[in-house]
């Protein structure tokens, strides 16, 4: 409570400050819940309901029927073979485990070397190579990237002929590969600020210690340094999750197979598709067959596939709140 | 433990205390084993960040002078691509987008979760913990964006449905030129805030600062404007930065809610870059406005980096 006083707290203008304070706060909590609300409650509003204006704010008559679709048969013209909306959560998180596997461990062991191994003449110009990727405005990567991965590592349309012979040299085509996602996405320089952030402020005679008794470098991080840095890891471990789960633009480019696509871009599909009007109907009167209720389905099933993509971010976010709590440490780019 | 060779006679007699001596000038050969140990550490992420960051970053600079095609190699053509981008009558209209949505963003958005931050701080110990969890909920965003598109729809909307309600005319939203690049800005309002980061910088503001200021009589908003932002500055700069560079490359938004639409009046530089890339597949001139994106989006960093610097200066 740093900016009111203690002591005049009585005072009626300020008690009408912190009144105001604590509605503006209040209000903010209920508008940012709110979109969260009305999912769930378009999710099981009949059709009737659903179309009707001006909205209603509760469920007169709750109908769950499109939960029901979860398990069922039922397919999105165009997108997945399998289930509509299991097969995209699968994908979603095997994207995700598979960046976060590899990023937090990668972008520690580099953050580490950054703070207490680098020698102070390098040290401003590895800190740039490991940060200047995020500095720089990426999408002029874009094409690049998506050239290179085609073309596994020639980054262009047709790789080029070996010298002295008429072939041209191997090549591999990553493209509509899990790995197309999470390669460019498994180093972080933002974790590595994270991180750096973290390690900088341990003390330098805490490792030297550890030296001067003889650990090598490894045991000194694996013993030493890591039990120290459960929070900063939990907050990269959840940033990194919701950087990868909320990724939208890059499966949309390097995805031309619907089986592999992530929730986000299935979310996408499914609203386009609703939109348009020849779907909707053809949608509705299948869910109709599978469901056999005798109603045409509105936005509901766009409103379950939002939840179904909402909530394992929301479950990150309570497993490592503790730590996000506390805050995060950064120290700028100096 | 065993002790390697080469350190038994530096080490430190227990009665000796020298240690901190000893850790400024570790001796040469452990020196040595530092330096070649470091690239076992650095190295999965060195070849991660080479070979998809800054390989593709140095190739973006020459795919805006190649031509693309389908079986032969590319080539070089020049300028070609710069004057197709120049020439062609969507160019100035994505650019003015761009930076309308920029602005917007940072003029709108960008403060928000920092005046909450500050807020938050305010409230009692027992409150602020509920308070913040509750205020730092995240939703993912392409769900969070669709249920603001509903929101947004003219005939079944709950904005509609309010103003309807209300007794007020309704408004078209995102079908209107004039305000759908407004309505593209307004869900970061409540939405996507990243209100956490400065949480840490305001918990580490030693009391003491507050205190001394409240016995000189300070008032309210020059506490906060000579004892709290002033702290909080190198992480708003560097936020600043990160918001500047993420805007300037929208697509999600705008691509899911309105398409470019109506017309193109939230059409922006990279929907036209992916547009031309993957959708027309000429690279090389979507490549040559990437280019020119990059340049720009420099520009703006440079002019950043000259009036809001990153040091306190209380």
């Amino acid at each position: 409570m740093p900016l009111i006083p203690q002591v005049g707290r009585k005072k009626i203008k300020l008690r009408l400050l912190l009144g105001a304070i604590i509605g503006i706060l209040w209000l903010g909590i209920i508008l940012h819940l709110f979109p969260v609300y009305w999912m769930a409650i378009t999710s099981i509003k009949p059709y009737h309901e659903l179309m009707k204006m001006p909205p209603t704010w509760f469920v007169h008559k709750p109908t769950p029927y499109v939960w029901r679709l979860i398990f069922s048969p039922f397919r999105v013209p165009g997108l997945t073979t399998g289930n509509w909306i299991l097969v995209p959560l699968k994908n979603s998180l095997i994207l995700t485990l598979g960046i976060m596997v590899i990023q937090v461990p990668a972008t520690a062991f580099v953050a580490y070397a950054l703070s207490k191994l680098e020698s102070p003449q390098w040290e401003r110009i590895m800190f740039l190579f490991f940060i200047g990727t995020m500095l720089l405005p990426f999408q002029i990567a874009l094409i690049p990237r998506y050239l290179l991965l085609q073309c596994f590592p020639f980054a262009s349309r047709v790789p080029p002929m070996i010298p002295f012979t008429n072939s041209r040299f191997p090549r591999i085509n990553l493209l509509d590969t899990y790995w197309a996602v999470i390669l460019p996405s498994a180093y972080s320089a933002f974790s590595v600020l994270l991180f750096k952030g973290h390690f900088d402020s341990i003390p330098d005679e805490l490792i030297n210690a550890a030296r001067l008794d003889g650990a090598g470098e490894f045991s000194i991080f694996g013993k030493i340094v890591l039990p120290i840095s459960r929070p900063v890891i939990a907050v990269v471990s959840y940033f990194s999750f919701s950087g990868a789960w909320n990724q939208f633009m890059w499966p949309l480019i390097v995805f031309k197979d619907p089986n592999l696509y992530p929730l986000p871009v299935t979310l996408y599909n499914i609203q386009n598709m609703y939109l348009a009007t020849g779907y909707a109907s053809e949608l509705a009167e299948q869910a109709q067959e599978i469901s056999s209720l005798e109603q045409p389905m509105g936005w509901n099933l766009i409103m379950v596939a939002s939840i179904i993509q909402a909530i394992p971010i929301f479950i990150m976010f309570i497993i490592f709140r503790e730590e996000l709590m506390r805050g995060i440490k950064l120290r700028g780019f100096k | 433990m065993q002790i390697p060779r080469g350190w038994e006679a530096t080490r430190p007699h227990p009665l000796c205390n020298s240690e901190e001596k000893m850790a400024k000038e570790p001796p040469k050969q452990r020196a040595k084993y530092v330096k070649r140990i470091k690239w076992v550490f650095y190295a999965p992420g060195f070849s991660l960040n080479l070979v998809f960051g800054w390989y593709p970053l140095i190739l973006g600079l020459i795919v805006g002078f190649q031509a693309y095609y389908l079986i032969r190699p590319s080539e070089f053509v020049g300028f070609t691509n710069f004057q197709d981008i120049f020439y062609d009558s969507l160019t100035p209209i994505v650019f003015r987008n761009t930076l309308y949505y920029t602005a917007l963003q940072i003029g709108l958005v960008f403060f928000v979760p920092i005046i909450i931050s500050i807020l938050l701080m305010e409230m009692k110990k027992s409150t602020i913990r509920i308070m913040m969890i509750l205020w730092f909920i995240p939703i993912a965003q392409m769900a969070g964006i669709i249920i603001w598109k509903w929101f947004y729809s003219v005939d079944y909307g709950l904005f509609n449905g309010i103003l309807t309600t209300l007794g007020f005319p309704t408004s078209q939203w995102l079908n209107s030129a004039r305000i759908a690049m407004l309505c593209l800005v307004l869900p970061g309002l409540i939405m996507f805030g990243p209100g956490l980061i400065y949480i840490a910088t305001l918990q580490n503001i030693p009391q003491e600062l507050y205190e001394a200021a409240e016995l000189e009589g300070t008032s309210l908003w020059q506490k906060i404007w000579h004892i709290t932002l002033p702290r909080l500055r190198p992480i708003i700069a560097m936020m600043m930065l990160l918001s500047i560079i993420g805007n300037m490359q929208v697509f999600t938004q705008p691509y899911v809610m309105t398409g470019g639409g109506p017309g193109s009046a939230t059409y922006t530089i990279i929907m036209q870059v992916y547009t031309l890339s993957f959708t027309n597949l000429q690279f090389g001139k979507g490549g040559a406005l990437a280019l020119i994106l990059f340049l720009l989006i420099m520009v703006l960093i440079i002019i950043q980096r000259k009036y809001f610097k990153e040091n306190i200066d209380v």
